[in-house]
């Protein structure tokens, strides 16, 4: 669906924000990519849509026929949804009004027009604020507005840039149901997010990003199981806190409720967190 | 089409609820014109002095002095010029009347009180009533005055105030009392002027002007002065001049209308590119032109909307009525390209909103200011007027009088107008060349 090649971007011509990028994204999986801010995530998207030209490296977008092409070719564009993260809507329109010419410029008409405008703004749960103009709605509702207008034209590739920034959980929990939901209906998504359990929670794959660069590309569970290490079990014992690497954790806590009292004890699953620390000798959020 | 319908009904609606830049495109532009309507409607036709133009037929001591009794006079200003000149210039418009004193005046103004004097000459446009009415009054005032000063035979003046006494005791239609006080004030004149006036010379009989319309002025039957008044149509297309203050301040208004609406949609591109909403447009399956062809469009949409919604305004506020329709029509179709171009050019000129309004008004502010936006050019000294030529306003202005009051032809028009799409089309070009599509690449 989405084949990103030895991607290279600079903005200054000196620093590389995005430094050889490269990953394939298949048809209805949820691909995220994770890392902590200026690893190069947005950059990554930017150049995957076509909005910045890249000084190396390639991108194809695919379409269900099999066929592909640049994201700058117009009828590639209108196969994909973009949410950037710096929202990209009018204030001084209604939510309404915003979604209707964004689907507009899509080329949509006619009673599909109203329809999916209409479906859009029900997605994001806003069709209630519809007619308010969208400089009155909170920081969460304008980004789900902001999801709204990237999915009004039923793309087949959705690019969401760190769509959950500022919702509530709510909402947040809303959007996972609806984005799984849409994966169900046969969407390929593009899904930024410096929140770890996000990326476990909705993607299929994720890519670990630093610095410009993939450090790793894999399932949740085979990144953790390639580089979340061991389970660990941190435990009361004797009025000190033990931590206890283990591949057999419920073996290890036996042992110790043999040996003396247990008064506490919790068990520190390997995670992506752990993925991240393990990769880069840093945690994802510092 | 569609996209850039779309795109074109988005930034109206946008412009319509953004309170600042709709008040420069309505609201500025209308207060500008009800300041000046104020001003002008306050100073009347009369600013000072009407310049006049006196032909002089008698070439008489008395006209001499009649010419030198206007020049003094605080409400007019003559110009002695021959009577084809006259006549040219005020059919030209270029000046409100002339006066043509007559063969005989000097003559006639000896003896006041009989005969036909002869008849001064006003030729004024019919349209111009008040003036009209305003100069009669003064050159009867000077003239009278001449007369009484020239006039120098107190016996003759003795023989009509006896007359009047008689007259006062044969009327029948005045009661005891009436006739006892004008006796009474006849001969205490009489008395009056024998003291006070010098004796002096008869005159000689007077020869009767032939008068289209005349019109008498005097004091019951006493007709020391007699002006006919010819009615010389102005004809505009050779005039220059508007007959009402308000047809130099509907262009200027409607100019500031113009600039309002170039400069608010010059911002609204940088807007989207600030506000991230260029990057949706951008990422749309339409092409670069598409949105320049929205905002163009958009803006010209509006631009046509502030001209008609200012010449209505000075339509029927200020009574402006346009000449020729359809030159104003073209004037105003062809103003809208030039500031579609403005504004394209505007919209490239900043990286932030307020850097993007800043320049644009001050540039706008600059070609106002030396293109006549803010004062007629004709107030302006020589020089400046020619550096107006580089400033887009004045071939607005320009295009816009010559359709309200200069009574311009097409052909007239050719220059102006050709201009003015010469600065829209080269406008739309550099800055649809300038206006950078990809974000970051330098
Ligand atoms: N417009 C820009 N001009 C110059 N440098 C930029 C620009 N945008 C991003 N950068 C730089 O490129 C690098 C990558 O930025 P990017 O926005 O891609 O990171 P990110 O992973 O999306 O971070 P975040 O989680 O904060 O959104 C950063 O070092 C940033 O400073
Ligand atoms: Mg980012």
């Amino acid at each position: 669906m989405l084949t990103v090649s030895g991607l290279i971007k600079s903005y200054d011509g000196v620093r590389r924000a995005v430094d050889g990028v490269t990953f394939e994204v298949k048809a209805r999986e949820i691909f995220g990519l994770l890392g902590p801010n200026g690893a190069g995530k947005s950059t990554t998207i930017h150049v995957a849509v076509g909005l910045l030209a890249p000084d190396g490296g390639q991108v194809r977008i695919g379409d269900a026929g099999g066929s592909s092409g640049p994201p700058t070719d117009p009828a590639v564009r209108s196969r994909v949804g973009v949410a950037p993260q710096a929202l990209a809507i009018y204030e001084e329109l209604t939510g309404e009004e915003n979604i209707r010419f964004f689907a507009q410029l899509q080329g949509l008409r006619g009673a599909e027009l109203r329809n999916r405008t209409a479906a859009a703004l029900q997605f994001v749960e806003l069709h209630d604020r519809r007619r308010d103009l969208a400089r009155t709605y909170s920081g969460g509702m304008k980004r789900r507005l902001n999801l709204a207008a990237a999915i009004v034209h039923d793309p087949q590739l959705l690019f969401l840039d760190e769509p959950t920034v500022g919702v509530d959980p709510q909402s947040r929990n809303a959007i996972f149901e609806n984005i799984l939901a849409l994966r169900e209906r046969g969407l390929t998504v593009v899904y930024t997010t410096h929140y770890m359990e996000e990326a476990q929670r909705l993607c299929d794959r994720v890519a670990i990003m630093d610095q410009g660069r993939i450090l790793a590309l894999d399932t949740v569970d085979g990144l953790v199981r390639a580089h979340g290490g061991k389970s660990v079990v941190v435990a009361a014992v004797d009025g000190h806190e033990a931590r206890i690497e283990s591949d057999d954790p419920i073996g290890e806590l036996v042992r110790l409720k043999q040996s003396g009292p247990l008064r506490d004890f919790r068990l520190e699953q390997p995670n992506l967190e752990r993925v991240f620390l393990n990769l880069t000798g840093r945690q994802l959020r510092d | 089409m569609g996209p850039i319908f779309a795109l074109a009904c988005k930034d109206l609606r946008l412009l319509v609820r953004d309170k600042v830049g709709f008040f420069f495109v309505f609201g500025f532009p209308l207060l500008f014109g009800l300041f000046f309507g104020v001003i002008f409607k306050g100073a009347g036709s009369s600013q000072g002095a009407i310049t006049i133009l006196v032909v002089d037929d008698d070439q008489s001591e008395a006209s001499k002095a009649l010419i030198g009794k206007l020049t003094s006079a605080a409400e007019v200003k003559p110009i002695v010029a021959t009577y084809e000149a006259a006549l040219d210039q005020v059919r030209k418009g270029e000046r409100v009347a002339y006066v043509r004193i007559p063969k005989g005046y000097g003559e006639s103004a000896r003896r006041p009180f009989w005969g036909t004097p002869p008849a001064f000459e006003l030729g004024v446009d019919p349209a111009r009533k008040a003036e009209a009415g305003m100069i009669q009054g003064v050159i009867t005032q000077y003239a009278v005055r001449d007369v009484m000063k020239i006039f120098s035979d107190p016996d003759a003046l003795r023989k009509q105030t006896a007359t009047a006494i008689e007259e006062v005791s044969k009327a029948d239609d005045l009661t005891p009392v009436q006739k006892g006080i004008m006796t009474a004030f006849f001969g205490a004149l009489d008395s009056f002027m024998s003291l006070t006036l010098a004796p002096g010379a008869a005159a000689t009989d007077g020869n009767k002007e032939g008068a289209e319309e005349g019109a008498s002025i005097g004091i019951g039957g006493w007709e020391p002065v007699r002006i006919t008044v010819n009615d010389v149509r102005a004809d505009r297309r050779l005039s220059s001049k508007p007959n009402n203050p308000m047809d130099i301040t509907f262009p200027q208004c409607l100019v500031w209308g113009l600039m309002g609406c170039s400069a608010a949609f010059g911002i609204s591109l940088v807007v989207e590119r600030t506000r991230g909403t260029l990057i949706r447009l951008r990422l749309a399956p339409i092409v670069r032109w598409h949105i320049l062809a929205g905002k163009a469009a958009a803006c010209f949409l509006m631009l046509l909307a502030v001209s008609g919604v200012m010449l209505v305004f000075a339509m029927v506020a200020f009574g402006v009525r346009p000449e020729n329709y359809g030159m104003l029509a073209v004037a105003i179709l062809c103003s809208a390209i030039c500031f579609v171009g403005i504004m394209m050019l505007l919209s490239v000129c900043g990286k932030t909103e307020n850097s993007a309004g800043g320049i644009g008004w001050s540039v706008l502010l600059m070609m106002a200011m030396i293109g006549g936006g803010m004062m007629p050019l004709f107030f302006m000294p020589k020089w400046m007027q020619s550096v107006a030529s580089i400033s887009p306003i004045k071939w607005t202005v320009l295009s816009l009088e010559g359709a309200v009051f200069r009574g311009y032809s097409l052909s007239d028009m050719a220059l102006p107008c050709g201009v003015l799409l010469g600065i829209g089309v080269a406008g739309f070009a550099v800055g649809a060349r300038l206006f950078t599509w990809q974000e970051g690449s330098s």
